[in-house]
C-alpha cells in the first residue's frame, strides 16, 4: 500500500500536482460564499427544547432585540439636570430617524408615559418628558415623576440618579452595527459632557462578527508565517520548507472551502479551523523532512531515500493522524452544532493532511534540484551536531533515566496536586467576556450593571399547564346547552372548537358576539337559551383569564420580592407592577393603595385603563393578550452562567416550598438562561467525547503496538498531560468556559502523537540494539530531535492566536501552545524514566511480540 | 368575442354615464369654491355633529401582528349641545364582561380641553380624567380617543391638493406639533357625503406609519354613516376594525342623562332601545 502510493507520487509526480491544485480551486471558489454566524443561540440545535422555548417566548411577548445606550453623569446631580437631561432627548429623538429602528418601541424618558394625579384628584396620562428641563428644579421633577414609576426606576435612570438609559429596538440583528454607528455619530454631536455607552446583545455580536474576520484574516496567516520561519530555520531551505506549506495551505483551503460550500455559517468555533489545521498539516511533512535530512547523502537518489523515509514512517504517521483526528471527531458526540462542524471538518482536514503529505511530499522532493538538497542536508547536520537541540536532548535522555525515581515521584505528586487542583475548576461562562477587558463593549457592560439593576435579562414566564381540559370542558358543557335547545326546536350553532388554543380564544369571541347579536332580536323562549350559552361563554373566557386573578399576581408580587431580597436578581419587573401603579393613580396616588384591586374585574378594569396611555402595547411585553401567559422580566447585573444557574435554583426551592398557583406552570426563556443551558449540554458533551476519545486512542494504541504495556505507555504522557493542565486551570481559578471545554477532547489526539513516534522508534531501536539504554540513546538523537521540532512548530503555530482581538481565541492559543510544550516534555522525561525503570518487563514483553 | 367586449363598454358607458355627468354636475354647480378649510369643517359635522343627538352599538376587533384577538363592545349616547361645538358623549362598555359597566363620560370643547369622566365599576369608582392631550390610545385598540371623539377641524392647517369626480384630497398640518406624532396627514373626503374614505399620517421619516380606511358605509334616517372604520398601523402590522350597528339620530335624549349619576346608573331605557 505505502510502497504503491510513493510510486505513484514519485512516478506521476505532474499528475499529482494538477490534482492537488484542482480541489484547491474548485474548494477555494467557494470561500466568497462565507457567512458568519455570531449569534450565540446557535449553541443550540435549531430544536432543542430550551431554543424553542425561547423563540417562543419571544414572539409571545414581542420582545426585540435591544440596543442598550446609557449616559452617565457622576457630578452631584447626577443625569437630573438640564444639561444632561436636553443631550438625552436630542439623542433619542435622532435615533428615532434611524432607518430600522423601531421607533415606536423605543425606551427613553421622552418616549415613555407618565401616569399621575393631576390638578383635583384627575387621573392623566401625560409623556413623562415632553420637552427637556430647562432648570434644575424642572429636572427633579423628571426624577420625581421616574421614582414614582417602579417600571422605569433603576431600568431607564439608575437607582443612584447618575445614569440614564435609551432601550433601542430594532428591526433585525443584522442592522445593528450600523445603527450602532449612526448612535455614535449622533452622540459626537452631543456636545455633552456626560459618558456615553453603548451595549446590548446585538452590538456585541456584530462587533464579535467583526472581530472574527480579523482574527480570521491576520491571526491565521500570521501562524502560517510563524511556522515558515520556524521550518526555515529547522531547515534551511526555502525551496524545501515550501513543499509543507503548500500541504498546509492546500488543507486549511480546500477545508474551508468545503465548509463554507457545503452551506455551513463559519462560527466562532469553525473560524478557528484554519489556525488548528495549519500547525497540524506539517507536522507529517515535518517528519519526512526531518528523516529524509538525516538519511539524505549527498550523490543519493532522492527517490530511493523517500521509499526509505516513508516506508519507516508510513505507521506511525498513519496512526498519529488517525488519532489526532479521533480527538477531534469525538466532538461530534457534544450537542452543540458549532462544535460538532468544527471537530467534523478538523478530523477530515487531519486526515486530509496525510493524504496529502504521503503524495505529495515525495512528489515534490524528488523533483528538487540536487543542490538545493544537497545544501539543505548540510544546513541540517552542521546544526544538529552542533545545534541547541542536538545538545540539549541527550542530556535531558540522561538525566531522566539516572534520575528516574525522583522524576517518577515527582510526576506523581504533579498528579496528585493536579488532581486536587481539577477538583477546584469552576464552570462559568459570560459571551460579554469574550471581549478583552478593555474593549468598549466589556467597559460599557462594567459601568452599565455598576449603575443600572442589571443589563442582563433572564425571562420567568408562567403559563397554563393544559389547555385542553379547560377547553373540552367548556365544548361538553356548551354541547349540553345546544342539545337541549334543540329539543325545544331552538338551534344554536357552535363553531368547530378543535383548532388551536388560539383559534379557541376567537372562537369564543365569535360565539358571545353571534349570540349577542341574536339576543337582540330573540324571543322569551330563545333568548332563555341564547343567555344561557352566553353566560357560560362569559363565565368561560373569565375564568381563563388565569393572570387577572388578584390571588396569583399577590404570588407573583411575593416572589418578586424574595427574589430581589436574595441579592440574586437587580430588579424583577412583572404585571402586578402595573397594575398596583395604575391603581395607586386611579385611587389617592399615596403609597397604600399601591396593592392589587381586590377583584378580577377590578384588575381588568385597571389594565384597561393603562390600554388608555400613549404606550399600551408594553402591558403585552408581560402578559399576553389572552391574559393565560404571564412573563416576569429579571434584571440581573452579571451575565456568569454561575450566576444565572444560583437564580434557577433558588426558584426551583422557592417554587417548591411556595407552590404555583393551581394549574399554572413555569419556564425559563432568555439569553442568558439559554448560555446555562448550552454550557451545561457542552460540559456533559465533552466529558462523553473526551473519555470516548481516551477509548478509542487506547484501543488504537494496543492495536499499533500489539501490547498492553505499550499501550498504556502511550497513554501516560497525555493523561498527565492532560491532568496537570486541568488542574493548572483549577488552581490559576479560569472559568471552566466554552474553549477551555473544547480544549479537553482534542489535545489528547493531538499529545499522543509524541508517545507514538518514541515508543514506535524506540521498539525499533530496541530490536537493532537489544539494549534499553543504548535504544534510549538512539532516542535522543534525530527522533527525539522530530518530535521536539514538532512540538516547537504546533506550539509557535498556535501563538499568533495570543494577538487575537477576542478572548476565547487568546485562550485556545495560550493552552495549546503550553500543551504540546508540556506533553513533549512529560513524553520525553516520563517514558525514558519508566522505561528504564522497567527494563526486565518491557523487554521481555517485546521480545514476545517480536517473537 | 371582440364584439362582446365592445357590447361591454358601450353598455358600461351608457350605464355609468348619469352618474360621471350628476357628478361633475354637482362639483361644479354645488361646490364651486369650497375652502379646505370649509371641507374638513363639514367632514366633521357629517362624521362627528349627524342629527340632534344619536345612540350607537360599537364593536372594536382588535388584532395585533401576531393575529391575537381583542374585542371591546360598547354603546354610545351623544347630544350635540351646538353642530360643530360643545357635545355630550358617553360611552358604556358591554364586553369583555370584566369590564361590562366601565362608562365614559365626556363633555367636547372644541378648540379647548374636553371634560372626561370615567366610572370602573369593579373599584367602585368615578375619577375625572386631566385634560391631557387626546392622542392617547382608546382602550388598547389602534384608535385615539381623538378618533372616536373626533379632532378639532382647526387643530390643523388644511390644504386642498387634488380634486376628482369624487373625492376631496387634502392635506393637513399640525398648528402645534408638538401634541401630535404624525408629521401630517393626508385624507380623501367624499365629495357627496363627506365622510372621509381614507386618512394616511406620515411620520417624521417621510413614512405613511398609520391608516384609517371607511370599509363600509350605510345611510340611517339620512345621515351617511361609515358603519365599518379600520384603523392600521402600518409599521406594526396590527389593526382595529370597528363596527357600528344600531344608529339611530334624533332619539330625543334628554339633557340630564349625560350627567354622573348615568356613570354608576347606566340609562339603560335609551341602551336597550329597539
Amino acid at each position: 500500500m505505502k510502497r504503491f502510493i510513493t510510486e505513484i507520487s514519485l512516478k506521476h509526480p505532474k499528475a499529482v500536482y494538477v490534482t492537488v491544485l484542482l480541489l484547491v480551486l474548485i474548494s477555494g471558489g467557494m470561500m466568497p460564499f462565507l457567512t458568519i454566524d455570531t449569534d450565540p443561540e446557535n449553541m443550540l440545535s435549531e430544536n432543542d427544547p430550551a431554543r424553542v422555548f425561547h423563540n417562543r417566548v419571544k414572539q409571545q411577548f414581542a420582545m426585540y432585540d435591544l440596543i442598550v445606550v446609557g449616559a452617565v453623569n457622576t457630578e452631584e446631580t447626577g443625569i437630573y439636570n438640564p444639561d444632561s437631561l436636553q443631550a438625552l432627548a436630542r439623542l433619542s429623538s435622532g435615533i428615532l430617524g434611524i432607518e430600522g429602528v423601531l421607533a415606536e418601541d423605543q425606551w427613553a424618558l421622552d418616549t415613555v408615559d407618565n401616569i399621575t394625579q393631576e390638578g383635583q384628584g384627575e387621573i392623566g396620562f401625560e409623556w413623562l418628558m415632553q420637552e427637556a428641563p430647562v432648570t434644575q428644579q424642572q429636572s427633579y421633577n423628571v426624577r420625581h415623576a421616574v421614582n414614582r414609576l417602579p417600571m422605569l426606576a433603576n431600568t431607564l435612570v439608575s437607582g443612584d440618579g447618575q445614569a440614564a438609559a435609551i432601550y433601542v429596538p430594532v428591526e433585525s440583528k443584522d442592522y445593528s452595527y450600523r445603527i450602532a454607528e449612526e448612535i455614535r455619530t449622533l452622540i459626537s454631536q452631543l456636545n455633552s459632557s456626560d459618558e456615553y455607552y453603548i451595549t446590548g446583545l446585538p452590538v456585541a455580536e456584530d462587533q464579535f462578527g467583526v472581530e472574527m474576520f480579523v482574527q480570521m484574516g491576520i491571526a491565521a496567516p500570521m501562524a502560517g508565517l510563524a511556522i515558515f520561519a520556524l521550518m526555515w530555520w529547522f531547515f534551511r531551505s526555502i525551496a524545501l520548507v515550501t513543499g509543507p506549506m503548500i500541504v498546509a495551505m492546500a488543507t486549511v483551503i480546500i477545508v474551508m472551502g468545503l465548509l463554507i460550500g457545503m452551506g455551513f455559517t463559519v462560527h466562532i468555533m469553525s473560524s478557528m479551523i484554519a489556525i488548528f489545521l495549519m500547525p497540524i498539516a506539517v507536522v507529517d511533512s515535518t517528519h519526512i523532512l526531518s528523516e529524509f535530512a538525516d538519511r539524505y547523502r549527498k550523490g543519493a537518489d532522492p527517490g530511493e531515500v523517500i521509499r526509505e523515509v516513508v516506508g519507516h514512517l508510513f505507521t506511525p504517521m498513519l496512526y498519529t493522524s488517525i488519532t489526532s483526528a479521533v480527538g477531534f471527531l469525538s466532538l461530534m458526540l457534544t450537542p452543540i452544532p458549532p462544535v460538532r462542524i468544527f471537530g467534523a471538518f478538523i478530523g477530515f482536514g487531519i486526515v486530509l493532511a496525510f493524504v496529502l503529505t504521503i503524495f505529495f511530499i515525495p512528489a515534490y522532493i524528488s523533483r528538487m534540484k540536487p543542490e538545493t538538497l544537497a545544501s539543505m542536508q548540510q544546513a541540517v547536520h552542521k546544526m544538529e551536531d552542533g545545534g541547541r537541540i542536538g545538545r540539549w536532548l541527550p542530556r535531558l535522555g540522561l538525566s531522566a533515566v539516572r534520575y528516574r525515581k525522583t522524576i517518577l515521584a515527582g510526576f506523581a505528586a504533579l498528579a496528585l496536586v493536579s488532581i486536587a487542583g481539577i477538583s477546584k475548576i469552576e464552570i462559568n461562562d459570560n459571551p460579554v467576556n469574550w471581549f478583552k477587558a478593555s474593549h468598549e463593549i466589556r467597559v460599557a457592560d462594567r459601568v452599565l450593571n455598576d449603575h443600572f439593576a442589571g443589563t442582563y435579562d433572564a425571562w420567568l414566564v408562567l403559563e397554563p399547564e393544559s389547555e385542553q381540559e379547560s377547553i373540552q370542558e367548556f365544548v361538553n358543557a356548551a354541547k349540553t346547552i345546544s342539545e337541549q335547545a334543540e329539543a325545544q326546536n331552538i338551534s344554536i350553532e357552535l363553531p368547530d372548537f378543535n383548532g388551536s388554543t388560539e383559534a379557541f380564544e376567537n372562537n369564543l369571541q365569535d360565539l358571545a358576539a353571534s349570540l349577542d347579536d341574536r339576543l337582540f332580536d330573540a324571543d322569551e323562549a330563545e333568548a332563555a337559551w341564547l343567555d344561557k350559552l352566553l353566560a357560560l361563554v362569559e363565565q368561560t373566557q373569565e375564568s381563563r383569564r388565569l393572570f387577572l386573578d388578584p390571588d396569583t399576581l399577590a404570588w407573583i408580587s411575593k416572589f418578586q420580592e424574595s427574589l430581589v431580597a436574595s441579592g440574586l436578581a437587580g430588579k424583577v419587573n412583572a404585571l402586578p407592577d402595573v397594575v398596583k401603579t395604575v391603581n395607586r393613580e386611579l385611587h389617592s396616588g399615596e403609597d397604600a393603595d399601591y396593592v392589587l384591586p381586590q377583584t378580577p374585574n377590578g384588575v381588568a378594569q385597571t389594565l384597561l385603563q393603562y390600554q388608555s396611555s400613549h404606550r399600551p402595547r408594553d402591558l403585552w411585553h408581560f402578559v399576553t393578550p389572552d391574559y393565560r401567559s404571564t412573563l416576569l422580566w429579571l434584571q440581573l447585573t452579571s451575565g456568569d452562567n454561575s450566576h444565572m444557574t444560583e437564580v434557577v435554583d433558588f426558584v426551583n426551592d422557592y417554587i417548591e416550598q411556595n407552590p404555583l398557583p393551581a394549574g399554572i406552570r413555569y419556564g425559563w426563556a432568555g439569553k442568558a438562561y439559554l448560555n446555562v443551558i448550552w454550557q451545561d449540554a457542552m460540559v456533559s458533551g465533552m466529558l462523553n467525547s473526551l473519555l470516548s476519545s481516551f477509548a478509542v486512542v487506547f484501543l488504537m494504541m494496543l492495536l499499533l503496538f500489539r501490547s498492553f504495556k505499550y499501550g498504556v505507555l502511550a497513554m501516560l504522557p497525555l493523561t498527565l498531560t492532560i491532568t496537570f493542565i486541568y488542574g493548572m486551570i483549577g488552581w490559576a481559578g479560569k472559568d471552566y468556559d466554552m474553549p477551555i471545554a473544547v480544549l479537553s477532547a482534542l489535545t489528547l489526539g493531538l499529545s499522543v502523537d509524541f508517545a507514538i513516534h518514541f515508543l514506535e522508534r524506540f521498539r525499533e531501536a530496541l530490536r537493532t540494539t537489544n539494549s534499553t539504554s543504548a535504544a534510549l540513546q538512539v532516542m535522543f538523537q534525530e527522533p527525539g530531535r522530530a518530535i521536539t521540532r514538532n512540538a516547537i512548530v504546533i506550539a509557535v503555530g498556535f501563538t499568533p492566536l495570543l494577538l487575537a482581538p477576542l478572548v476565547p481565541y487568546i485562550t485556545v492559543g495560550f493552552f495549546l501552545a503550553s500543551i504540546m510544550a508540556v506533553s513533549a516534555l512529560v513524553t520525553l522525561v516520563l517514558l525514558p524514566a519508566l522505561l528504564g525503570n522497567c527494563w526486565e518487563t518491557v523487554t521481555a514483553s517485546s521480545k514476545r511480540n517480536s517473537g | 368575442m371582440k364584439t362582446i367586449k365592445q357590447l361591454v363598454s358601450v353598455f358600461l358607458l351608457v350605464a355609468l354615464a348619469p352618474y360621471v355627468s350628476s357628478a361633475t354636475e354637482q362639483a361644479e354647480t354645488k361646490q364651486p369654491t369650497l375652502t379646505a378649510e370649509e371641507i374638513v369643517s363639514r367632514a366633521s359635522l357629517a362624521s362627528y355633529y349627524a342629527g340632534a343627538d344619536g345612540s350607537a352599538e360599537a364593536r372594536m376587533k382588535i388584532v395585533d401582528a401576531q393575529g391575537r384577538r381583542q374585542l371591546r363592545q360598547f354603546s354610545m349616547l351623544r347630544r350635540n349641545v351646538e353642530p360643530g361645538g360643545d357635545q355630550d358623549l358617553m360611552v358604556f362598555f358591554s364586553r369583555p364582561s370584566d369590564v361590562r359597566g366601565t362608562v365614559y363620560r365626556v363633555i367636547k370643547h372644541p378648540g379647548n380641553d374636553d371634560d372626561r369622566w370615567l366610572y370602573l365599576p369593579g373599584l367602585d369608582l368615578v375619577k375625572r380624567i386631566s385634560a391631557g392631550d387626546k392622542r392617547t390610545y382608546f382602550v388598547g385598540s389602534d384608535f385615539f380617543y381623538e378618533d372616536v371623539s373626533g379632532r378639532d377641524p382647526k387643530a390643523d392647517s388644511h390644504q386642498l391638493i387634488a380634486t376628482t369626480p369624487e373625492l376631496f384630497q387634502l392635506r393637513s398640518t399640525p398648528k402645534d406639533s408638538k401634541s401630535v406624532e404624525f408629521v401630517e396627514y393626508t385624507s380623501w373626503i367624499d365629495r357627496k357625503t363627506f365622510l372621509p374614505v381614507k386618512v394616511e399620517y406620515t411620520d417624521a421619516r417621510g413614512k405613511v406609519y398609520r391608516r384609517m380606511e371607511v370599509i363600509k358605509t350605510e345611510v340611517f334616517q339620512g345621515y351617511p354613516v361609515a358603519t365599518e372604520v379600520k384603523i392600521s398601523r402600518v409599521t406594526r402590522g396590527t389593526y382595529t376594525l370597528m363596527q357600528m350597528r344600531r344608529v339611530r339620530f334624533d332619539i330625543g335624549l334628554p339633557q340630564d342623562i349625560f350627567s354622573e349619576r348615568s356613570l354608576r346608573n347606566p340609562p339603560t331605557k335609551w341602551l336597550k332601545a329597539k
